[in-house]
């Protein structure tokens, strides 16, 4: 089958074979890994940031970047906090909190799509202010005191022993894959990033469809947001403080190209799952945060080599085809 | 006779199971056009690596001056004399023509002296028989300009053979004079040059010995005096190609679809009127720059009109968008396939389905995938696209085969009115006939076809009436079976009379 000879041999596959190396050597080395506690500690440490990288996905294919998520993740906890403490219940909280999020999306948007500046340089300057508007909002202090309901989400399993966060985290996968695969939606984003002269001469709504990418991205960003705020139960001006670069790090792994128009939910979840097993197995064997850290450098240099390995590795596996 | 300047004997070039290149062999001599003709897909693209280093051959020898070489780079290639020139010039846009003359040349001292710098560049082009200011970045130049500095590029390198592949394609009649005047300067200073290209008319002009390929074989060759037009082109096809450009009968209905009155965008065109009936192909003729493209964008809604009226079916029609333009019954095929329309990346059945995405929508709001397959197999056979299969990105087909799987991203969408802007540039004679051949069943099934184009062999063979375009002004409409090549000529550079 020429099909899944193709699939085996894709970056996903390849990145599939990382994963199951990474996980006989993490069970190998620790009794403890393969334990169903470890592996939900292990989604529940990362589980916003995983998160926001099924959204930014769609960002990068779409030929764009948001470096403002970790902000806009810190200023839904910070306002959030903030509505806490003015007295506002965290029930109308939440729903503001969202809208906030879906507005600086909004922001984003404007400036890319309308004005029509390159969101790398938008980004960047939102990513300063929202993050100075969340400090604002809570200066020096931490904000805590949530009602119990709503800290539960963030700590206490919900179905058998997954918490809230994990479970939304896989329903969300599954609908990122279907909308990103197999709808109109999710073609005309790949379309764009492919090339968005070939999508504006073929009808396709650019505006339109950059706009929804780029709220539906500060949106979610807004969500993981309350869900920090509700696992550790408390917000500070520094919530998320320098997350981008690990959620696009990720994403990048995951096989989409800078460049837009290439790239996979099933990558980004592979690459979720590979990160978050690495750092746990380093965990484990008592390697020092700092090292962590090294580790997932080197991941950043080697994702941003995709395409170069993409390349190498079908040639290797691959029988080269006549160029005329 | 003294040695070749550059000889082949026995060369192939095998990739896995395919050989691109069989069995070649012949010989470029010294002062000397030598064109090399044949379809996409017959092995000159590769010829061309297997020459310069890019594709060492797998089996057979090159030799250079009788002394078998094997290059392991291009630049072992170029310092051997050896250099290629592409339709699309490689120059870099933000550096001076001087700066691009000279980028490759690592002989020179450490220190950049830029007044001898830019003198040498001005002589290296005066050679070419071409005034160009050396200050000046490459950006701001047109095609021929840059192709013009990567020839002098070339020279500047004591190049002994050039090797130019189908450089006339994108441009316009006046410059492809000058380009044809670089070559026979070139030629005076005893440099082989190996022509490649599509136009048997450039190939009956220039050359001195033309070599035929087909199939990754070489054919034939031979001295131009000695071959007809007739016998190459059967040649390169390997079959008899008489009539492929017969006059097809019109089949127009007469029933006015399209409109356009007094159309007119600011600086860019004016005054542009004309009717479409069902059933009838109009191309648009008239030299590069005559504004004919930016009349189809505005009719498509991409850089929409200023001033004046169209209708279509009777009714008055405001297009300002490419989608007003589709949702009326409008396709627009642009000429630049890889920047407008294809997403190459992207594979054939999506690029065929992007257009009318929507109506792939299954009960639950999802892609219908096997309808979308079933869609690109449908076209597939029935224009004859050559690809493995639907899901392979359409970037990996040949030239014609995109230029099939453009026409058929557009036929999807069902057209009334169809523009096809230049649609057999840069393609080989037997995908041209194909062309020709979907353009015409068209017409007979009653959409209203203009055709942009600059060759006018295929204008006068497509055409039901001719109009022509000067300067962004409409300045004549010939019945396309009464006309000539020198009538629209006439018009298109401002020769001639109006006619009515």
């Amino acid at each position: 089958m020429t099909a899944l000879r193709e699939r085996l041999t894709s970056w996903e596959g390849f990145l599939l074979l990382v994963l199951v190396l990474l996980y006989a050597w993490n069970a190998l080395a620790s009794p403890v890994f393969l334990t169903l506690g470890n592996q939900v500690n292990l989604f529940q440490l990362s589980i916003e940031k995983v998160i926001v990288a099924l959204a930014m996905t769609f960002v990068i294919i779409n030929g764009e970047i948001d470096l403002s998520v970790a902000s806009v993740m810190g200023l839904a906890a910070c306002s959030f906090g903030w509505l806490h403490g003015a007295g506002v219940p965290a029930a109308a909280a939440i729903p503001l909190v969202l809208l906030l999020g879906l507005a600086c999306g909004g922001f984003n948007a404007f400036w890319v799509v309308r004005v029509g500046l390159p969101s790398l340089v938008v980004t960047l300057a939102t990513m300063i202010a929202f993050r100075g508007l969340a400090r604002v909002l809570v200066e020096d202090r931490g904000i805590g005191g949530f009602p119990a309901w709503f800290n539960a989400l963030g700590q206490k399993p919900l179905i058998g022993p997954f918490p809230f966060a994990i479970l939304l985290f896989f329903a969300m996968a599954a609908l990122a894959w279907v909308l990103l695969h197999r709808t109109v939606f999710g073609r005309q984003v790949t379309v764009i990033g492919a090339s968005r002269a070939v999508a504006e001469y073929s009808g396709v709504d650019v505006g339109r469809v950059k706009t929804a990418v780029l709220v539906a991205s500060s949106g979610v960003a807004a969500l993981a947001g309350l869900l920090f705020a509700a696992r550790v139960g408390a917000v500070r001006g520094d919530v998320a403080l320098g997350f981008e670069l690990d959620i696009i790090t990720i994403v990048l792994l995951g096989g989409v190209s800078i460049f837009g128009g290439v790239g996979s939910v099933t990558g980004t979840v592979l690459a979720i799952l590979i990160v978050l097993s690495l750092r746990n197995g380093m965990a484990l064997a008592n390697l020092t945060g700092h090292i962590q850290s090294g580790v997932l450098g080197v991941l950043l240099i080697l994702s941003v080599m995709v395409p170069v390995f993409r390349g190498w590795f079908q040639r290797v596996l691959h029988r080269p085809e006549a160029v005329s | 006779m003294d040695a070749p300047l550059l000889e082949l004997r026995r060369v192939s070039k095998t990739f896995g199971p395919t050989r691109a290149l069989d069995d070649v062999s012949f010989a470029l001599r010294a002062g000397t056009i030598h064109a090399l003709v044949g379809e996409n897909g017959a092995g000159k693209s590769t010829l061309i690596k297997t020459v310069t280093g890019l594709h060492p051959p797998s089996s057979g020898s090159i030799l250079v001056d009788g002394q078998e070489v094997r290059f392991r780079s291009t630049a072992e290639a170029q310092r051997a004399g050896i250099a290629a020139i592409y339709q699309e010039p490689m120059v870099f846009p933000d550096l001076s023509v001087a700066e691009n003359i000279f980028i490759s040349h690592q002989d020179r001292p450490p220190w950049i002296d830029w007044a001898g710098l830019e003198r040498e560049a001005a002589a290296l082009i005066a050679r070419l028989g071409v005034a160009l200011d050396p200050s000046r970045p490459a950006g701001e130049l047109t095609l021929a300009e840059q192709q013009t500095v990567e020839i002098a590029r070339a020279i500047g390198l004591r190049v002994r053979v050039l090797i130019m592949d189908e450089p006339s394609a994108a441009l316009s009649e006046h410059e492809v004079g000058r380009l044809h005047g670089i070559a026979r300067a070139l030629r005076a200073e005893g440099v082989a040059v190996l022509y490649i290209s599509h136009r048997l008319e450039e190939v009956f002009a220039l050359a001195d010995m033309v070599t035929v390929m087909r199939d990754g074989r070489h054919v034939s060759t031979r001295p131009r005096s000695e071959v007809t037009q007739a016998g190459l082109v059967s040649e390169m096809v390997g079959r008899d190609m008489e009539g492929r450009f017969a006059r097809t009968p019109s089949r127009a209905t007469g029933q006015r679809v399209l409109a356009v009155r007094r159309l007119g965008r600011t600086g860019v065109f004016e005054d542009i009127s004309f009717e479409l009936a069902a059933g009838e192909i109009v191309c648009l003729a008239g030299l590069v720059g005559a504004r004919r493209t930016d009349v189809a964008l505005a009719l498509f809604g991409v850089a929409p009109a200023d001033r004046g009226t169209v209708e279509i079916e009777g009714r008055p029609a405001i297009i300002r968008s490419p989608r007003d333009a589709m949702r009326l019954g409008l396709a627009y095929v642009p000429e630049d396939r890889r920047k407008l329309g294809l997403a190459l990346g992207l594979s054939v059945e999506a690029n065929i389905t992007l257009p009318r995405l929507e109506a792939y929508r299954d009960g639950r709001g999802l892609l219908d995938r096997a309808r979308e397959r079933a869609d690109a197999l449908r076209f597939r056979d029935a224009m004859r696209i050559k690809a493995a299969g639907p899901e392979v990105p359409v970037g990996t087909l040949s030239g014609g085969n995109q230029q099939k799987v453009m026409l058929a991203k557009w036929l999807n969408t069902a057209p009334r009115i169809l523009i096809v802007d230049e649609p057999t540039r840069g393609i080989d004679i037997g995908a041209k006939a194909e062309v020709h051949r979907i353009l015409r069943d068209l017409a007979g099934e009653g959409v209203a076809i203009l055709v942009i184009s600059s060759d006018l062999p295929e204008v006068l063979s497509l055409a039901d009436r001719v109009l022509v375009m000067r300067e962004g002004r409409l300045v004549g409409d010939l019945p396309g079976a009464r006309t000539s090549e020198e009538a629209v000529m006439r018009l298109a550079v401002g020769a001639g009379e109006a006619a009515a």
